[in-house]
């Protein structure tokens, strides 16, 4: 359970002045605090008997103010340093984890949903940050402030009293920490209850326009309206036990006066005890009840906290499977690119997803990639971006392996448009920027005209910027295809790759589209996948893939030739239109 | 009205239940407070040196622990009670903002992304619920708790207590001040933490793009911007805290008993009558008691902030404009649709459609054909009801559709869409959407005359397959068919359909082609037509351009026209599949 604080130690020791102080002034607040209920228990004598004199009083009124300027000081000081250091220690995982989600590769992603990676880096976090602060407050309070007060009970009143005082304290303990688990388990259940409540909403508004059209909205909030009681039971389910914690406390802490009281009268009544010194006692006893508590937060703090640091730590230590080599070489500019005999497999993939590619293409050339959904055309293009270690075969730029060029080298040269266009919550300029953050004014209404984009920008409301994504308005499949173009075509990348990406804009625009890309990267090279083939007849080179494999592969005209999948598809798309 | 006072009025709704819980409490804490009376009476009375009278102290410590019993149940009740009125309150809500959503016009759902809405009806409720369940009552409990210690202080000794009272406003002051300065930091703190969050989700799922165009660095450096920023107003709350909240409760803690010693001490000096031993011990008591409650209330500021934001967003909700749901039907029509002279614009005068008129009659086949932002999906939208025109009228059977309630109009009408949506649940539910007067031999027979046998039957659990994430487990010609299925299992008068423009395989295709015939037999269908086939055997084309319609007829009519619709038909021929 406390292992989370040796895993933890790096930090510790990196910060380990600004614990040391901390924790050492925690110890002293800890001692401070009991030394007030003291000084009370002396002056509620000194009153009784009528033995208080001024000057008495003006020591003890000295001591008062000093105590309370002392211990604001210190708890400022301690409590500051501590929780500084609670925050700091989430801010500098919090780092960690987005610069490793950084370097990440594909198969991290594939092997570990978004949402658990979310919870990483926000509950988890929050959970290990709570050790680091909160987990060392309770457990000094649990520990030595707890002796501290035993210690004053004991050795300044008496040593039986607070035996017979304390005897409902562990039975209280044992109870809040049994409680405290089933609490949990029930909170865990109202939770899921209403993650369930949440998924039902989340059906009835992305399915709104089904709900309406078969006039389901009655049904709707019928059914809600029992999901929502469900929610309700399992929130009160826990609010029973949770409702127990209070009133355990209050009998326990009852029964303990009760003892001081009466035990108390029988140790002033021979003398042992003076008044004050119950007085004493008695306040003492109401400062136990938060070390108590603190022993049942410690150790869910430190439970959760260490489950949670190995998750993270699980996650940052998770190797990127694709790395540079020691010693790249360097290449000014591709001139040609190379499929030697490539096969590739996914590394969760149970088959071979590319077989025996072999092609290559010279610098200026086009390159159409066709066939069935799942025949390996993202795929193919996914190899030149170097996102998984390589396959058997080779895949080479100017002859050289792309695993012995640098990533980074590669990646320079590529300007990629993928098949789900990802654009960012923020401006559109910003959005295209992405492909060149240093572009000029031209270079960018350039880019934008290439993806013909133009228009479409007028009807925006604030034009370039535009907010898109989740804080800013929806834009079309189309108009979303055509800022990710614009955002690869600013690049003016020495390779292209359109991954499938005017699926969602009309033949008109798609011609366009291909033939300002022709135009303008007639001395660069260009791979691009599609389901039409009006996209690629221009090509130099058209490959059809079907099961990771080149079936067919020539010029437009030449696979027309061929007989074969290609002239199918394309004699059914003009059957289609063309025989009426 | 603000929406403190709003809340207050949803609490209204359950008072019988929350009045009882602090009905519980008011006696609790008087319970509690008596407590520290017996004390005191013990010690003046009955614990003396050297002689101590056993009966009298024993039946008072008996009563004592009795009360302390009392007090224990009664805070148990107290909590369960204020607990139920609190979820209770928070469900009404839920259940009025939901019912409201359905009330909610079309555009609402068009315009907000349907995570916002959905963190309206569930996680902004819950943070209300949060305000009802901690916040509200631990400000009730502690708010009754120091009215109880003030009243036996008073009891104990009135100078005393308006000493005591003067604690009141100086907390007063400090909680109004702290609560100004903490929100501030809290509100960036909040929203910062929800955008760097927002940034890592979003990096996850762009890292493709963010490696491919290698922007790892001016992502670190943003991400670090944020967490950085997020990491000082941490720090500045931080250092309010360390400076006030239980530092300084512990401070006015120990401030006030300095009082008390110097008042009881020059009372000493000068009074002729001593004070007893126990008064002393009951005030010390009591003050301990008054602190924590205040403890308590600060504790609960950055909750109330959150929770009132979000309690605004819910009632922003509750207030936009919606329409009833009506619950009234009609006789099934026989479907002849008229669009009389229809203009249509989604904001302001941005015409999509203008001065549409068209008749379809019963029975008859409409296509639409166009290209996109032609206005096609506006007339679907319109034919619906999801939205109404702005200009002219649309008629069925003769009956102005805005002069029925729309629930009324659409119960003969069925829609599928270009995205079949799919709800949880399994196959056979997804084609009744669990109304009753919809059997499970219909549910079959629709799903047969579709074709569904072929494609669904062997499944695993054939129609009784679960149906999860919107159906990702199934193929999209499986999920279109199961939502014919369901248009021909509402047996509707007037059919919309849109079309999908996604690949399909040759053997999907002509089992959909199939059922598309089974389905508009007998029915008033539009088409949104993307598959020159589904457009060659319509009745009727419509073809649109920039929301007017250019050229009507048949297929064959269109092409001798040799207009637009053929121009078009020649070059999408490649394109359309």
């Amino acid at each position: 359970m406390f292992d989370v604080l040796s895993k933890l130690s790096w930090f510790f020791k990196k910060y380990w002045k600004q614990y040391t102080i901390a924790v050492v002034l925690l110890m002293i607040a800890s001692g401070l605090e009991v030394v007030p209920p003291y000084l009370l228990g002396s002056i509620i004598d000194l009153l009784t008997a009528g033995e208080m004199t001024p000057a008495l009083l003006t020591k003890y009124i000295l001591i008062f103010v000093c105590i309370i300027i002392g211990g604001y000081t210190l708890n400022f000081v301690w409590q500051f340093r501590l929780f500084e250091g609670a925050i700091n220690l989430e801010k500098i995982l919090r780092r960690k984890l987005m610069q490793h989600f950084l370097r990440m590769t594909p198969t991290f992603y594939e092997k570990n949903r978004t949402g658990d990676l979310m919870a990483r880096a926000t509950n988890d976090l929050n959970a290990v940050s709570m050790t680091a602060g909160f987990g060392i407050m309770t457990l000094i309070d649990s520990t030595i402030y707890m002796g501290f007060i035993i210690f004053a009970m004991g050795y300044m009143i008496s040593w039986k009293l607070t035996f017979f005082a304390m005897l409902p304290v562990p039975i209280m303990a044992i109870l809040i920490q049994y409680l405290g688990k089933i609490v949990h388990e029930r909170y865990m259940k109202a939770q899921d209850a209403f993650g369930e409540l949440n998924d039902s909403v989340l059906e009835s508004v992305a399915g709104v326009r089904v709900v309406r059209a078969y006039v389901q909205e009655k049904k709707d909030e019928a059914n809600f309206a029992e999901m929502s009681e469900i929610v309700y039971e399992k929130n009160m389910h826990t609010a029973k036990i949770n409702a127990l914690f209070g009133p355990i406390t209050k009998v326990g802490t009852g029964i303990s006066y009760v003892v001081a009281l009466g035990y108390g009268a029988h140790l002033v009544a021979i003398e042992a005890m003076t008044v004050g010194q119950l007085v004493t006692f008695n306040v003492y006893l109401g400062l136990a009840v938060w070390p108590i508590f603190a022993i049942g937060e410690l150790i869910n703090v430190m439970q959760q906290g260490n489950a949670s640091l190995d998750r993270v730590q699980e996650t940052l230590n998770y190797e990127a499977d694709v790395r540079n080599i020691a010693n790249p070489q360097t290449i000014a500019t591709p001139n040609a690119i190379g499929f030697d005999d490539l096969t590739f497999q996914y590394p969760l993939s149970q088959v071979k997803n590319l077989q025996r590619i072999s092609l290559s293409l010279k610098k200026g050339q086009t390159l159409g990639i066709v066939g069935k959904t799942g025949a390996g055309k993202t795929t193919f293009l996914r190899q030149l971006l170097r996102e998984y270690p390589s396959g058997e075969g080779q895949l080479s730029i100017d002859g050289v392996d792309i695993a012995a060029q640098t990533k980074e080298q590669l990646l320079d040269w590529i300007g990629y448009v993928p098949q789900d266009h990802v654009l960012f919550s923020r401006t559109i300029r910003e959005n295209i920027l992405f492909g060149k953050e240093d572009a000029t004014q031209s270079e960018l209404h350039q880019a934008i005209r290439s993806a013909y984009f133009e228009k479409d920008l007028k009807i925006l409301p604030m034009g370039l910027e535009t907010l898109v994504g989740e804080k800013g308005v929806s834009l079309s499949g189309g108009q979303k295809q055509r800022v990710s173009i614009a955002r690869a075509l600013i690049k003016d990348p020495e390779i292209l790759m359109l991954d499938d990406s005017l699926s969602a804009v009309d033949a008109k625009t798609e011609a366009r589209i291909i033939e300002n890309i022709r135009r303008e990267r007639q001395d660069k090279t260009t791979i691009i996948t599609t389901h039409r083939l009006s996209g690629i007849q221009h090509a130099d080179l058209i490959i059809v893939l079907d099961e990771g494999q080149i079936v067919e592969q020539g010029t437009h005209e030449q696979l027309l030739s061929q007989q074969g999948w290609y002239k199918e598809q394309f004699d059914r798309q003009q059957l289609e239109g063309g025989a009426s | 009205m603000s929406t403190s006072q709003r809340l207050t009025r949803y609490a209204m709704y359950f008072k019988k239940t929350i009045l009882l819980g602090l009905f519980f409490l008011t006696i609790a804490v008087f319970t509690e407070l008596v407590g520290p009376f017996i004390a005191k009476h013990i010690i003046d009375n009955y614990m003396t040196i050297g002689h101590i009278e056993l009966k009298p102290i024993t039946w008072l410590l008996l009563v004592y622990l009795l009360l302390a019993i009392a007090t224990a149940v009664l805070r148990y009740f107290m909590y369960i009670y204020l607990q139920m009125g609190a979820n209770r309150v928070v469900q009404k809500l839920r259940k009025d903002v939901f019912e409201h959503i359905q009330t909610l016009p079309i555009q609402y759902f068009d315009n907000l992304p349907a995570g916002k809405i959905v963190a309206r009806v569930t996680n902004d409720t819950e943070a209300v619920r949060n305000l009802y369940v901690q916040v509200l009552s631990n400000f009730v409990t502690s708010f009754i708790s120091i009215v109880g210690v003030y009243i036996a202080l008073f009891i104990l000794n009135w100078k005393m207590a308006l000493l005591a009272l003067t604690m009141i406003p100086v907390v007063y002051l400090w909680m109004i001040l702290y609560r100004k300065v903490a929100s501030k930091y809290n509100d960036v703190i909040r929203t910062k933490i929800a955008d760097i969050n927002a940034m890592i989700n979003e990096s996850i799922q762009g890292m493709t793009i963010i490696q491919a165009f290698r922007r790892e660095q001016q992502m670190t450096k943003e991400f670090d911007d944020m967490n950085n920023e997020h990491y000082a107003y941490e720090r500045k709350l931080l250092f309010l805290d360390s400076a006030t909240s239980f530092n300084l409760v512990n401070t006015l803690r120990l401030i006030m008993f300095t009082v008390f010693i110097f008042y009881f001490s020059t009372q000493s000096f000068t009074a002729t009558e001593v004070i007893s031993a126990g008064t002393l011990y009951a005030f010390v008591d009591y003050l301990t008691r008054l602190f924590n409650p205040i403890t308590n209330i600060v504790n609960q500021f950055s909750q109330l902030e959150r929770s009132l934001v979000a309690g605004k967003r819910v009632f922003e909700v509750l207030d936009t404009n919606g329409e009833p749901v009506a619950e009234k039907s009609m006789p099934r029509y026989k479907g002849n649709v008229v669009f009389e002279d229809v203009s249509f614009a989604y904001k302001n005068d941005d015409y999509v459609l203008k001065n549409l008129s068209f008749e379809a009659h019963q029975g008859e086949t409409i296509a639409l054909v166009g290209h996109t932002g032609s206005g096609k999906s506006s007339i679907m939208n319109l034919l619906f009801r999801f939205y109404d025109p702005s200009i002219g009228k649309i008629t069925i059977d003769g009956i102005d559709i805005t002069s029925v309630p729309r629930q009324t109009m659409r119960e003969h009408m069925g829609i599928v869409l270009q995205d079949p949506y799919l709800f949880t649940g399994t196959i056979a539910s997804n084609v009744s959407l669990n109304n009753p007067k919809i059997s499970r031999e219909k549910i079959e027979a629709s799903l047969k005359a579709v074709g569904g046998e072929r494609v669904l039957a062997n499944l695993p659990d054939g129609y009784d397959e679960p149906v999860i994430e919107k159906g990702s487990t199934l193929s999209s010609g499986q999920r279109q068919l199961i939502s014919f299925a369901r248009a021909l299992a509402f047996d509707p008068a007037i059919l919309i359909l849109d079309e999908a423009t996604s690949n399909i395989d040759t053997e999907t295709e002509e089992i959909i082609q199939h059922a598309m015939d089974v389905l508009k037999k007998g029915r008033t269908t539009f088409i949104i037509a993307h598959r020159l086939s589904t457009i060659k055997n319509a009745d009727r084309i419509l073809v649109l351009d920039r929301g007017k319609i250019v050229e009507r007829g048949t297929h064959d009519e269109l092409l001798a026209q040799g207009g637009i619709y053929e121009k078009m038909y020649q070059m999408q021929a490649n394109s359309l599949q």
